[in-house]
């Protein structure tokens, strides 16, 4: 269920910065499924993201960033429950 | 994507889109812009660096993963402030320059495939091959001078396309170690010597044919001062390449300049005349006001 709410909090910038207003968010959902999910965009995911949750995402933790579910577990990790 | 002539390009594509798929995109980028050119120089450096080893291409896809998100994530917030984070060079110096780890596990290897990954720093190279080398000519009997080597990519490219000898200077020893470690790869070292040195407190004399210094003039926090010494170690009638980084912020940065007249106006004070120039900007602006960054190279002579 906390994992839904941050799934369903993160859905909204996802689709804003990717424009794709009906994108479904998925734990595996990556940059090679969706066209628009370029360095640019991905950086402004990370900006955005860090003004919805408050926390500050260090290098290293953004390395790890591979695709949704890795979002959304680094997230629950830093305490956010959406 | 058929990488089938260039595998080591391959091998790093492949690391690269399973570390880093947003970044992936900028393989076929380059090569749509740049064409076989590009394909041939990046294979061919991999090939030298890396030898076709996996393992170092995708320990090298990492140090280029974290430097390229970390130069991201500062430029995002540089559109909002407009200016670098408040830094003095002592504390660059030791947050980057004197940080082992941080300067090879991130920051070289960083800034050496970003010569190839980055238009604008690709751009500033084919500056450098067509305009530049030329009035290098085989460089026999000459010397030049690399003042703040980085990676050593550009002294690498002084002594393996001309018969120069050459002195890189610069105040992180990591700099320099990397800068040889490069140099021996390409079998280019035992005509190039490397100093810790301050060359603003301690000039360097006789001046040389050639100098390059790419892209450290944001890293000071007086580029004027900096540049007055380098005018001295250029000879009459010799050339350098000198080139800045403009709204370009990264964990080093601290002089900022805003446009490529800033850069011009402080060569000249220097006593330099500008022979040729390029400014390349990183990526074309998602909307209008986005600030992006910008390399800006000059050929420059003295009388």
């Amino acid at each position: 269920m906390t994992n839904k709410n941050i799934f369903d909090s993160l859905t909204p910038i996802f689709r804003e910065v990717l424009d794709s207003p009906s994108l479904v968010l998925t734990a595996d959902l990556s940059a090679s499924d969706v066209a628009n999910w370029d360095s640019l965009n991905h950086i402004t995911l990370i900006v955005e993201i860090e003004a919805l949750t408050g926390l500050s995402l260090s290098t290293d933790e953004l390395v790890s960033l591979q695709n949704v579910g890795d979002f959304v577990r680094l997230l629950f990790d830093k305490g956010y429950r959406g | 994507m058929k990488l089938d002539d260039y595998s080591s390009v391959g091998f790093f594509y492949d690391a690269l889109r399973q570390r880093f798929p947003y970044f992936s995109g900028v393989i076929q980028k380059q090569i749509d812009t740049f064409g076989d050119h590009w394909l041939r120089l990046f294979e061919r450096e991999l090939e030298v660096l890396f030898a076709k080893d996996k393992k170092r291409i995708d320990q090298a896809v990492m140090g280029y993963g974290k430097f390229a998100l970390d130069s991201m994530k500062l430029q995002v917030k540089f559109q909002k402030t407009k200016a670098y984070d408040n830094k003095t060079y002592e504390e660059a110096a030791s947050e980057v320059y004197q940080n082992k780890e941080y300067m090879f596990g991130l920051y070289l290897p960083g800034i050496l495939l970003s010569h190839y990954l980055w238009r604008h720093h690709f751009l500033q190279h084919m500056f450098f091959l067509e305009k530049f080398l030329p009035l290098v000519g085989s460089g026999d009997g000459k010397v030049f001078y690399d003042i703040g080597v980085g990676t050593g990519f550009y002294s690498k490219e002084m002594l393996t396309r001309s018969n120069l000898t050459g002195k890189g200077f610069d105040l992180s020893p990591y700099s320099l170690e990397h800068t040889l470690m490069l140099l021996e790869k390409h079998h280019v070292d035992k005509r190039y010597e490397t100093n810790l040195r301050n060359i603003i407190e301690n000039p360097v004399m006789p001046a040389a044919e050639f100098l390059v210094s790419i892209e450290v003039l944001e890293h000071l926090e007086n580029p004027q001062i900096f540049l007055d010494s380098l005018s001295c170690m250029l000879i009459p009638g010799g050339y350098g390449l000198i080139s800045a980084a403009i709204n370009a912020p990264n964990a080093d940065h601290i002089y900022l300049y805003r446009n490529s007249d800033e850069v011009a106006e402080q060569l000249l004070n220097a006593g330099f005349e500008i022979v040729d120039s390029s400014v390349d900007p990183a990526y074309s602006p998602k909307k209008d006001g986005d600030l992006v960054p910008v390399n800006v190279a000059f050929i420059v002579t003295k009388r």
